[in-house]
């Protein structure tokens, strides 16, 4: 804990050394994170409802997701670019150091300017709040903090698939990104208003459903699925299952490379 | 046992490439290329021991440095060192281990060079204090105290080569992989380099196996040299005996001042006359070079002088058409 802790401060440090640079990209991703809340807030005062949702309830998920993806490539940078090092002979030097991989992996790389993304999905989620009143009770904010933390350890996993794949293949990663990045978007929205085959990628493969829509959806007072509540609780557990899976697949990756190399 | 022993270790990689020929079936076929980048290396290195890993460019070098630090695993052949098996035991193994990479960092670019030392110390879980006085030991060793406060992105070649070795041997690590060390620096940093290589090797009995194309680097460090080319362990033994096997040899042209007499030279320098000049040629297996700068310095006045060795390509070469490879 100790490495990772000052593993993150050297991040932090690093950056300290660009901080226009820094300050340009917060307001970059501030702008165009922004930007796709505006264009969410137009078509619902178009469309005024998606299903059984209301406009104020889609912002509620949408910022969720923001929030919680925004974090993930903060904190996850490490892994989400880890293609990359497996490329330049970083990971090599990984390889060098007496400390579990995955440790180091996540600490090699902080990405800090996701902090405008990060305010946007605040933003949206209080801003339903304000609009939906909302009572909050200690049930709900735990709720919500399940979904947030169930869908950080699920995109990480996703992320992880990426990361894997590079070990055996230079090309064929944007295929892998269909579900990552297109899982952020389609999840942006709640699955029941898409057709059954999404529905089911999303709450059986990559499950978004499960992790975030389910609890939240149980916040917002519309349960998703009719299971007992024990079950809403119990579900986002799906993103670190998820996550613990996708790291014993990569580590399997990592044995291929000790035996290939680059 | 020896402290590092590899018996038999090799390393082939299967590459996949596209057919030559054929219509569109090069669109899915691929045909599959072996590539021995290593062929049943044994050898065996002692505690302590200063060794020279030569051999032209996709010779198997940094295949056989990579298979001895664990970050590949061999195909064939098995290696322990100090008891270990590096792709088994990889933290174990590491935890003993340093290594630089010439031509990659592995402190942090933007951060002053003590904050990488003191991640160092986290990720080695050092002691505090003892890790102080290596650091002070390092520090003063290797002149970085001016620089302790600046980023490694601001610093020369040569500062950056010697913050990476303090960060490689602050942990005291028993075997120390260099990958040549000296590119790119000027004359006086390698002589320093070199000073302080030896000095660790004597002092901390830190066994280093270093890789170079330097000649000079060579003489000054290894006694033993390890030749690999295509993937084959050429010689292993002493660097005397295999620079007499191909007698190298360094040539000394030098103008002087006037009329000079050469003739209380040694015999193991051979000299001939051309114009003014003077071709001195000798072997530093023989006689060190800096013996002969003094000797000719003896006899007179120097205009002018240049010194051109014998490179090791070349020798590696002859050694090819030797071993008919």
């Amino acid at each position: 804990m100790r490495y990772l802790y000052h593993a993150m401060r050297m991040n932090l440090k690093s950056i300290a050394q660009y901080r226009a640079s820094f300050l340009m990209q917060n307001i970059a991703q501030f702008i165009m994170v922004g930007g796709e809340f505006l264009a969410v807030v137009v078509l619902m005062t178009r469309f005024s409802s998606a299903g059984q949702w209301r406009a104020e309830e889609i912002m509620f998920f949408w910022g969720t997701m923001q929030l919680t993806f925004a974090l993930c490539e903060c904190l996850g940078r490490g892994i989400s670019t880890f293609a990359y090092y497996v490329g330049s002979g970083d990971f090599d030097t990984i390889l060098l150091r007496p400390r579990p991989l995955m440790q180091q992996v996540v600490g090699h790389r902080l990405d800090p300017r996701r902090l405008g993304g990060m305010i946007v999905g605040a933003g949206a989620i209080a801003m339903a709040c304000a609009r939906l009143n909302i009572v909050w009770t200690l049930e709900k904010l735990g709720l919500t903090l399940i979904a947030a933390l169930g869908g950080f350890f699920l995109i990480l996993g996703l992320f992880l698939i990426e990361a894997t794949v590079s070990f055996f293949s230079v090309r064929s990663i944007e295929m892998v990104n269909v579900l990552t990045y297109g899982g952020r978007t389609t999840c942006e929205y709640p699955v029941d208003i898409y057709p059954r085959p999404l529905r089911i990628l999303f709450t059986w493969v990559a499950p978004f459903a499960l992790s975030m829509h389910l609890p939240i959806s149980h916040v917002l007072g519309k349960p998703l699925f009719d299971v007992p509540m024990a079950l809403v609780w119990l579900a986002p557990l799906t993103g670190p299952v998820f996550f613990l899976l996708m790291t014993r697949v990569w580590y399997i990756g990592v044995k291929h490379y000790r035996s290939t190399g680059t | 046992m020896r402290f590092l022993e590899a018996e038999n270790l090799s390393k082939t990689y299967i590459r996949r490439v596209k057919p030559k020929d054929g219509g569109l079936s090069r669109l899915w076929k691929r045909d599959t290329q072996v590539i021995n980048a290593l062929q049943n290396a044994s050898f065996s290195i002692d505690e302590g021991e200063l060794v020279g890993l030569i051999g032209p460019n996709g010779a198997g070098k940094s295949t056989t440095v990579k298979l001895l630090t664990g970050i590949l695993t061999p195909t064939g052949g098995t290696c322990r060192v100090d008891g270990r098996v590096p792709w088994l035991e990889r933290r174990e193994h590491v935890r003993h281990l340093g290594a630089v990479f010439g031509q990659r960092t592995q402190l942090w670019w933007d951060v002053p060079i003590h904050d990488s030392f003191l991640l160092l110390r986290d990720v080695y879980s050092l002691d505090k204090q003892a890790w102080q006085r290596r650091l002070d030991e390092l520090v003063d060793a290797l002149d970085l105290a001016e620089f302790l406060a600046t980023p490694l992105r601001q610093l020369s070649l040569g500062q950056r080569m010697r913050a990476e070795l303090c960060g490689s041997l602050l942990h005291q690590p028993r075997l120390l992989f260099l990958d040549e060390p000296t590119i790119g620096l000027d004359a006086v940093s390698k002589l320093k380099l070199r000073a302080f290589l030896k000095e660790e090797n004597r002092q901390q009995g830190t066994t280093i196996l270093l890789t170079t194309h330097d000649m000079e680097d060579m003489l000054a460090l290894c006694q033993r040299v390890m030749v690999l080319g295509r993937g084959k362990l050429l010689y292993d033994g002493q660097l005397d005996a295999l620079l007499r096997r191909y007698d190298t040899v360094h040539t000394l042209r030098c103008t002087f001042e006037g009329a000079v007499d050469l003739s209380a030279l040694p015999a193991a320098i051979r000299q001939d006359r051309d114009g003014d000049a003077y071709a001195l040629t000798f072997a530093p297996a023989e006689i060190p070079t800096g013996e002969v700068l003094s000797r000719v310095l003896s006899c007179g006045a120097i205009r002018e002088m240049t010194l051109k060795e014998q490179n090791i390509d070349h020798l590696i070469a002859r050694m090819y058409e030797e071993m008919k490879l």
